[in-house]
């Protein structure tokens, strides 16, 4: 059975659903969904302002059959099973959970790493309540209405993993999902985290696979259609980091989307290396009084690469924080694009916040779009937000250069220092290493040589004589 | 032939000339002034020699050491033995001070330096400079004070040991304490294998730092050169006198 993602209907769902063995709420859910789906079209890049500045019909392939199952289920080399720390781990391969693994020292303490489906009949009364809530409007106005690649995964997402961290448990070793492309066509993954008063939980969510960019891999096209929702509950602290590894020609949708809780704290990091076009939209709603988020991104684009991110914070409960730092660099023909929202909704008094993007351009041919937005309906309020793109300082390249060191090892040495200010942090296991040993790569694989500088009329101003 | 070589220099900067043929001579062991008001071209001899690509040389030559360096890299000068204290050292953000030391110390040296011994040495020096420890998290130059600033100058220049300093208007908005243990720093450095070009606009860091001889630019030309008694004549006379008599 070869269904495009253009194509879900009910026979698909309900198949889905007796292979998985999913409870009738679950199977309702998925029926209204499709139902708006059908009722929607496809993102129109012409007429939708969150999608103007990225061609959905261009970059993403909806007429993709649907993978059901699981292709090679071999484990790939990625963040978590790299660590020497005994951290939980879920493995969605295509579009079948292929594999959970819990610590016993984790299980003990009640934390939940499932099978979003089992989940869904085991943790009925906690998935019942949180999957969906925050994709789906409702009265308070959280969720949103969503476009058609978002109900796509409300009807028809295929593999599912469900993390709950339960009340009080504090876990420093981080819990790995790994998302990983072997076979070509629609994958539709999704993820739900719950977490409980005062726990602490690290989730890394890894991108990995999709076949090899160039030769015979070529027509293997991926697209990824994901989404994650994660509820911070009261004086919880949650690290995301999501890392976009992804080896060949993948297209990946990601509504990232958080809620915090009273008092909670969420950090999200996006790191965006592989892949041809990725669009992630990591979202936080405020609330609950006091919450506070940090959205940080790292991405790297070369040629032919296309990065979209759209971060939006809602400011709903009053005193709450976020501090938005997104930075890249861009080389050969890239493209990255940088939506940034920052909505203070009236009631959202004492609200402390500031959005900041800033673009290296390495080498000619590459563009970089930044709108950073800002919408207040509340007078009482802190709000900064700031956006650059520029090429690197000839000014520091100097300088480095009259101590003696080559070129080369000047550029890489400032284009870690630009990093270094988002990875700071976030200081988690594995995640800095891993991050500058792609952008090493990267550094590795270009062509320094081509490397522009800002222009010598800029060099020194005043310095001249 | 002297260790530093300089004849006809001409230097323009965005299509202005701005050195109209500077001619001086450095050996290792010496100390030389360069003095002279703003704008006569001063510092960018020091941009020059250095090798900023902001000033095309466009006649003339600069030997050091016997080899014509002005065709060469900003780097390369460096690794040979060419050292420039700024006069507006650059912030480079996330590069942190022990990184860029030890990225440049090793550059210069041609040589892994051990960590362990790189830090023994950088921190005997830090001591002598009066610098603080907690400046080798810092990134480099980023939010440091006019003076920490100069001070890391002369560190940097400690640790490189070049055989050619040129000094930018070192002495530039330091109060007298600071000038004080920038000038103290610089004076422990100078020995037979160091030679100083020290380009000031004042004549006061030349009480700590006594030059063996003074040149005083003017228009892009160097228009009187003399002993240490020079730098005395300008303190008294300004640079009005010379001007008159170079322009006249």
């Amino acid at each position: 059975m070869t269904t495009p993602l253009t194509d879900l209907s009910e026979d698909f769902l309900a198949a889905r659903s007796d292979a998985a063995g999913e409870p009738s709420w679950l199977r309702d859910r998925r029926a209204a969904a499709l139902k708006r789906f059908l009722d929607q079209a496809w993102p129109d890049s012409r007429n939708d302002e969150y999608w103007r500045s990225t061609p959905f019909a261009k970059r993403f392939d909806v007429g993709l059959p649907i993978v059901a199952e699981a292709g090679n289920t071999a484990t790939p080399a990625g963040l978590t099973t790299s660590l020497d720390v005994a951290a939980a781990l879920a493995r969605i391969v295509d579009g079948e959970l292929v594999e959970v693994t819990v610590p016993a020292e984790l299980a003990e303490q009640g934390v939940v790493v499932a099978d979003l489906s089992a989940a869904a009949e085991t943790h009925a009364e906690l998935v019942r309540a949180h999957l969906g809530s925050l994709t789906t409007s409702d009265d308070e106005g959280t969720g949103g209405d969503e476009d058609r690649t978002i109900t796509a995964s409300d009807a028809g997402w295929t593999a599912g993993v469900f993390v709950h961290v339960p009340d009080d448990v504090e876990l420093d070793a981080p819990i790995g999902i790994q998302v990983h492309a072997t076979s070509p066509g629609t994958h539709l993954p999704r993820v739900l985290v719950v977490t409980g008063r005062h726990s602490r939980a690290v989730v890394y969510l890894e991108h990995t696979g999709g076949g090899i960019a160039d030769g015979e891999d070529a027509d293997r096209k991926t697209l990824v259609d994901e989404v994650v929702e994660v509820v911070v509950g009261e004086s919880s602290a949650v690290d995301v980091v999501s890392l976009q590894e992804w080896s060949g020609h993948v297209a990946h949708l990601s509504l990232q989307k958080a809620a915090v809780h009273r008092g909670g704290t969420y950090r999200h990091l996006a790191v965006n290396i592989g892949g041809t076009t990725v669009r992630i939209r990591p979202e936080v709603d405020l609330v609950g009084e006091g919450a506070s988020c940090f959205p940080l991104g790292v991405y790297f684009a070369d040629e032919g690469q296309w990065f979209d991110m759209q971060p939006y914070i809602r400011h709903i409960a009053p005193r709450a924080t976020s501090d938005v730092l997104y930075k890249g660099a861009l080389q050969g023909k890239s493209r990255t694009v940088f939506r940034g929202n920052v909505l203070v909704e009236k009631d959202a008094v004492g609200t402390d916040t500031n959005e900041t993007n800033r673009s290296l351009i390495l080498t000619d041919g590459a563009r970089a779009d930044s709108t950073p937005f800002l919408e207040i309906h509340c007078a009482d309020i802190t709000a900064g937000h700031g956006s650059a793109t520029g090429q690197i300082d000839a000014r520091q390249l100097f300088y480095l250069e009259a101590r003696g060191i080559p070129r080369e090892q000047a550029l890489r040495l400032m284009v870690y220092g630009f990093f270094r200010e988002v990875l700071e942090k976030l200081d988690l296991p594995g995640v800095q290493e891993r991050t500058l040993a792609h952008i090493d790569r990267e550094i590795e694989a270009a062509d320094l040589s081509r490397v522009g500088v800002g222009r010598i009329a800029d060099v020194a101003p005043g310095e001249v004589a | 032939m002297a260790d530093l070589e300089i004849r006809d220099l001409t230097v323009e900067v965005q299509g202005e000339e701005i050195l109209s043929g500077v001619t001086l001579d450095l050996d290792k062991g010496k100390t030389l002034a360069l003095m002279g008001p703003n704008g006569s071209g001063k510092s960018t001899l020091a941009y020059a020699i250095a090798g900023h690509p902001a000033y095309t040389v466009t006649g003339g030559s600069i030997r050091f050491k016997g080899d014509d360096i002005a065709e060469w890299t900003p780097d390369e000068r460096a690794r040979a033995g060419v050292f420039l204290a700024m006069q507006y050292p650059v912030e480079v953000p996330g590069v942190s001070v022990t990184n860029f030391l030890r990225t440049a110390v090793n550059a210069r040296r041609g040589e892994e330096l051990p960590v362990r011994q790189f830090m023994t040495e950088l921190k005997e020096q830090m001591a002598q400079l009066h610098v603080d420890q907690s400046f080798l998290q810092r990134s480099v130059n980023e939010g440091f004070s006019g003076g920490e600033k100069k001070r890391f100058e002369i560190l940097q220049m400690a640790m490189l040991t070049p055989e050619l300093a040129v000094l930018d208007e070192t002495d530039s908005g330091l109060d007298v304490d600071a000038l004080k243990t920038v000038a103290e720093g610089v004076d422990r450095l100078r020995g037979p294998d160091l030679g100083v070009l020290i380009i000031t606009h004042y004549t006061r860091i030349l009480r700590y730092i006594k030059p063996d001889e003074v040149h005083v630019m003017l228009d892009g030309r160097i228009v009187k050169s003399g002993g240490p008694e020079l730098a005395d004549e300008l303190e008294e006379g300004g640079y009005e006198e010379i001007a008159t008599v170079a322009r006249a």
